[in-house]
């Protein structure tokens, strides 16, 4: 039997962020010291969104195997 | 019936000869008969058993045995099969050439040594334009359009057989792909060929249903007889598909025609590795878009930097030349200030030729004036001194006349 995990990370949500925050560091009214911040953490969505798409790999190859 | 014996009999086997004589009179040559295969039954002894039957509104109107002789069974099913693309089996309806044969032992029995594939193919054809018309009536045909893939397609419930080649294909392609996108895979088996393939699926997409959780449901036939694809065009199989509330794909793999299961579903595509690429595809432009975005904010922050150094070197420059210019101007008024601390150095007035003049009380005489006649007065040069005696006082216009001398 299979169980379909859910997964915490909202790629979606994620998605939305980086839109922001590319649009927020294009804009050259954000503060220098906004964009340290800002880029910080688009690492780490960056990051997250591609373990989404990948990262779960080990646990669901596990499914198909019956 | 009466006591009296009759007597105007005849035996059997003279009854069952005028019947033979009767019928074979009736078709004395080869007549063409249209006709459901209903039995379909080769012998090992190399002959082809069958029954031929014809039905009206679900009921079976009239019957008859009939059979292909080893000698024309192989080539008549490769020859029918090849033009007509399905097999010569029990469900499909038939031309067949027969000479009608009546047996005194056995009875009456068609024997069949002829068949029109064009005819079975223009039944199909029109059986399935029939399903087509039932299923754009019903509202079946579109209803699985409005569902879309997910953008990222990723719990897939596949409906193939387990032994399928393109099973092994599709799930190789889908799960060793390079970039490691993930996927789970749930396998429900069934029979993708044959006449029971329909129902077998119907039940498969059930089971898939009830489980739930899934982003599509993936029909996958990968591989058998190019021959049986009939049961792709079945309408129960086209209304579950169309029902499904999951978005359905079809890899049915046949370029030949697009089967109506293919057409009620979701997305359909030919092959199984193209049906991996389907889900490989959404992953990937996921993660383009990411590059996209990365660079974005990466390119962005460089500007800024950038602008932000200029900044600084403009204004680096600029102190640079103030102070520069600055010093310059301190430099200049020095050499001014040289210039006229060296000018008023008596000593440097005295080298050009003019001379101090000093009274008999050693002070500087500074006008004709002060000086009496026959006073000694001291004469200082920029390289020495005399002494003189003043002979004669005179006011004015000295100068000049010095000059004109």
């Amino acid at each position: 039997m299979t169980v379909i995990m859910e997964e915490k990370f909202d790629y979606t949500k994620a998605i939305a962020e980086l839109e922001e925050i590319a649009a927020k560091v294009e804009n050259p009214e954000t503060k220098l010291d906004e964009i340290d911040a800002l880029v910080l953490r688009s690492k780490e969505l960056l990051k997250g969104c591609r373990e989404y798409l990948r990262g779960v790999k080990d646990k669901l190859d596990s499914l198909d195997q019956e | 019936m009466g006591t009296d014996m009759a007597t105007d009999y005849m035996d059997l086997l003279e009854l069952q000869q005028r019947i033979k004589e009767g019928i074979e009179d009736a078709f004395p040559g080869r007549i063409w008969v249209k006709a459901e295969i209903s039995q379909w039954s080769p012998r090992a002894n190399g002959h082809c058993y069958l029954s031929l039957s014809e039905s009206r509104d679900g009921r079976v109107v009239a019957e008859v045995r009939a059979m292909i002789w080893k000698w024309n069974y192989l080539q008549l099913k490769t020859f029918f099969e090849e033009a007509a693309g399905q097999p010569l089996q029990a469900g499909i309806t038939v031309l067949v050439r027969v000479e009608v044969s009546y047996s005194e032992l056995y009875g009456i029995s068609l024997f069949i040594d002829d068949i029109d594939p064009a005819f079975t193919l223009g039944e199909a054809a029109l059986e399935r334009k029939r399903t087509i018309e039932r299923l754009t009536a019903g509202g079946y045909m579109d209803m699985q359009k409005e569902l879309a893939l997910p953008p990222l397609p990723r719990r897939l419930a596949v409906i193939t057989s387990r032994t399928a080649a393109g099973y092994g294909d599709f799930r190789r392609h889908l799960l060793e792909n390079e970039a490691g996108y993930a996927f789970e895979l749930d396998l429900y088996e069934a029979l993708m060929q044959g006449e029971s393939a329909p129902a077998s699926i119907v039940s498969a997409l059930q089971q898939a249903r009830e489980r739930g959780g899934y982003d599509a449901v993936l029909i996958l036939r990968g591989g058998g007889s190019e021959l049986d694809l009939a049961c792709f065009d079945d309408y129960d199989l086209a209304v579950s598909i169309a029902t499904c509330p999951l978005p359905v794909v079809t890899a049915i793999g046949h370029d030949r025609d697009v089967h109506v299961a293919d057409m009620v579903a979701s997305r359909s595509v030919k092959t199984p590795t193209a049906l991996a690429d389907l889900f490989l595809d959404a992953f990937m432009e996921e993660d383009m878009r990411l590059d996209t975005l990365e660079s974005r904010i990466t390119m962005a922050v460089m500007r800024r930097y950038q602008t932000l150094e200029g900044i600084l070197d403009r204004a680096l420059y600029r102190l640079r030349f103030a102070v520069e210019s600055r010093l310059g101007k301190e430099e200049a008024l020095l050499k001014v200030k040289e210039a006229l601390i060296g000018a008023s150095d008596p000593r440097k007035i005295l080298s050009l030729g003019y001379v101090l003049v000093t009274g008999s009380d050693n002070k500087v005489l500074k006008s004709a004036r002060g000086a009496r006649v026959g006073e000694r007065i001291g004469v200082r040069f920029s390289d020495g001194a005399v002494r003189a005696r003043v002979e004669e006082v005179s006011e004015g216009q000295e100068i000049s006349r010095l000059r004109s001398k």
